[in-house]
């Protein structure tokens, strides 16, 4: 984990849909499940004791399949949902007990959001919804102009300032989306779904387009997504939750290495490992040098690249370096093991 | 005497009944009776047995009210009430009468070439369409050719008049309605009522409260018909605004304002326009049936035609009316048309 300041802290977050949520998280704390608490009592366990910190300038990933309660997790840190419990910390001040006025406040100069379906006005240009956030907060066209059409061609929508969003396709509508939370200058961005309505290229290189953007910015992103391989490309912290409560969370290279639960073991057995795992994963750190060192690769690389230089020799061992210093060896034999995923559960069991 | 006589008797309320027991007025029933000498006191066979109504309580008891006291102490209420009713409404409803003597007027004594032109400035105005500014052209032109263009000018004067009023009162209840769940359920019930009030209905208690010569008088009727459509719709076309985008509003802070002015009234209007579409056309259906109480215009027309039995006068007012409604359906419907296509999402 790295050393950033947290900038938002979840702690002890539950949220019950129903007439009662009250009466019913007494249940729930008492050990109720969430089938349980249907069946009895007709009330809907929406998030259940979530704890999360995320930190400044990292991209924390929410990832689970529909209904785990993840947009609804992403929506109680801007308070478009209430939570039933618990304390939402950003910047240190708890925003469950801010007024509609910090509230506001809050949501024009803090937080922007991303959404699934865009969710442009459609009766504004484009110009006009990338300035959108700045409007709210009064300013006139003349004074956001110069800072939409900025963060416009940013995003690579030069000329297209004037159009009406229902003239673009879905990705550029998302792209006027990400620029419109973009102009509002919010340290932190609400990502929500952003890609999931787009064609898998597009998806790519929307990624792509975030991450390049967010080595720039360097700003607070909190994404949701139920795709692990968009998840894992993003991801600096990974949260994976499952039926409203969180089942493993840290850095994606540890989760893959060291799954602790059998859902998410079958969550990553179907993804290509080659491609998202790193060589500072798999590597040995002991320090001494191979005697056939058959040269360099940095220990940010993932193993497809290694294999690709390896040409499929398995008989190489590599030297890992990071910063310039070498921080440990790959074997290709050990590299090979680390794509089988049974094998990491494997080591699992072992060690205990 | 009558079958129930034993039912008053039974419950010792003989007394009562013959306390005060003057015979309301005669009834038709009691007159046939008398004319065919039917005896009073002949027993009825089961097959006449009479329903336990209010007049057949009454033959057997003088002190039991007929039917005809309930609706006549309706109208004594109604006449006890208009006096205090009218200190409240009438200054109320006065700018009503205002608005609508003075647009008849400044449509009536303003030239002919002077109007028309206005009008058709106004048809290209809002629909951007040459085409249909001909067609209104052509039409107008035909009606003031067969000498009808004053009562069509007066019947379009009540029906800018209503309209307008209906959508600066109906938009903000509909925007009321579609903002509270509570409010809502108070007011569908009224509109309803308004919708299925047989159009005649309407006149009667406003002929109780205001004078015939008022022209508020129809001006009220008129309203209160077309002013449905344009509250539903308003409603509805708020209530279906993309609930995506009203938490994208949310999202970035708007407030309630600028939720509605900026988003929800923009992205409703297209709905809205049709609700004034609607309610102009129910207008101009009102119009006419408020010629019975001194309306002008074309259904005067149609009035005289009815009563004078003069088919001709009748029959070309009633088209000119068709002409009138055809002309202000195709106007609001470009208008509306030409937002649709600018909103589109």
């Amino acid at each position: 984990m790295s050393d950033n300041p947290i900038r938002i802290s979840i702690r002890e977050l539950y949220k019950i849909f129903g007439d009662d949520p009250q009466k019913a998280l007494e249940h729930v704390k008492a050990g109720m499940s969430k089938s349980e608490l249907l069946e009895e009592h007709g009330h809907v366990l929406g998030l259940q004791d979530i704890n999360v910190d995320m930190r400044e300038g990292e991209i924390t990933v929410i990832m689970g399949l529909s209904g785990s309660g993840k947009s609804t997790l992403i929506r109680h840190l801007n308070r478009l949902i209430e939570p039933t419990a618990g304390r939402i910390d950003v910047d240190g001040e708890d925003v469950l007990h801010y007024n509609d006025q910090q509230l506001r406040e809050l949501r024009r100069q803090h937080m922007t959001m991303v959404f699934q379906n865009f969710a442009l006005l459609p009766h504004w240009t484009v110009l006009d919804n990338a300035g959108m956030a700045l409007a709210t907060r009064g300013f006139d066209r003349d004074d956001y102009e110069e800072e939409a059409t900025k963060w416009l061609a940013r995003v690579g929508l030069e000329g297209n300032e004037n159009q009406y969003p229902h003239e673009l396709s879905g990705g550029m509508q998302q792209r006027v989306g990400i620029a419109r939370a973009l102009t509002s200058n919010a340290p932190i961005m609400l990502m929500d779904e952003a890609f999931s309505a787009l064609d898998p290229l597009i998806r790519t290189d929307m990624q792509d387009l975030l991450i390049e953007l967010q080595r720039e910015l360097k700003k607070t992103i909190v994404f949701i997504t139920h795709d692990l391989d968009e998840a894992l490309k993003l991801a600096d912290h990974l949260v994976i939750l499952k039926e409203g409560y969180v089942v493993q969370q840290g850095e994606p290279q540890e989760i893959l290495m060291q799954p602790n639960d059998p859902y998410i073991m079958d969550f990553i057995s179907d993804i290509n490992r080659a491609r998202v795992l790193r060589v500072r994963s798999v590597m040995d750190t002991t320090q001494t040098t191979p005697a056939d060192c058959a040269g360099e690769v940095d220990a940010d690389d993932n193993l497809e690249s290694v294999i690709a230089r390896s040409e499929g020799d398995t008989s190489f061992t590599y030297r890992v370096m990071q910063d310039g210093e070498p921080v440990g060896m790959l074997s290709m034999k050990r590299l090979v093991r680390a794509l089988v995923p049974t094998d990491a559960s494997q080591e699992r069991s072992n060690a205990q | 005497m009558a079958v129930y006589d034993s039912v008053f008797s039974s419950l010792g309320l003989k007394d009562w009944c013959d306390s005060n027991g003057q015979d309301g007025p005669m009834s038709m029933a009691d007159l046939m009776n008398q004319n065919t000498g039917a005896e009073d006191g002949a027993p009825v066979s089961a097959w006449d047995f009479p329903f336990p109504s209010m007049d057949a309580l009454n033959d057997a008891c003088g002190s039991f009210p007929q039917s005809r006291d309930l609706t006549k102490g309706l109208e004594e209420g109604f006449l006890g009430a208009k006096d205090s009713m009218s200190i409240v409404l009438d200054p109320l409803t006065q700018p009503l009468s205002w608005m609508l003597d003075g647009t008849l007027y400044a449509m009536l004594s303003t030239p002919w070439w002077i109007v028309i032109p206005l009008l058709l400035f106004v048809v290209k105005l809002v629909t951007q369409s040459w085409k249909l500014v001909a067609f209104v052209g052509v039409c107008l032109g035909g009606l003031a050719f067969i000498d009808h263009y004053e009562y069509a000018m007066q019947t379009l004067s009540i029906i800018f008049v209503c309209a307008f009023i209906c959508v600066i009162l109906g938009v903000p209840i509909g925007i009321a309605m579609s903002r509270s769940d509570t409010m809502q359920r108070l007011t569908v019930p009224v509109l309803d009522m308004l919708q299925t009030l047989p159009p005649f209905v309407y006149l009667i208690p406003l002929i109780f409260l205001f004078s015939v010569t008022e022209s508020k008088l129809y001006g009220i009727a008129i309203i209160l018909y077309a002013i449905v459509p344009v509250i539903r719709l308003t409603n509805l076309g708020i209530r279906l605004v993309d609930k995506d985008i009203i938490e994208a509003a949310n999202a970035f802070g708007m407030t309630d304002r600028q939720k509605l002015y900026k988003v929800q009234v923009p992205l409703a209007l297209p709905n809205i326009m049709a609700g004034v579409n609607q309610t102009i056309m129910m207008s101009l259906a009102m119009v006419v049936i408020a010629s019975l109480v001194s309306a002008p215009g074309l259904g005067v027309l149609v009035l005289r035609g009815i009563r004078n039995l003069e088919l001709g006068v009748g029959l070309v007012a009633g088209l000119g009316i068709v002409v009138l409604a055809v002309i202000l359906d195709r106007v609001t419907k470009a208008s509306l048309a030409r937002i649709d296509s600018s909103r589109k999402d």
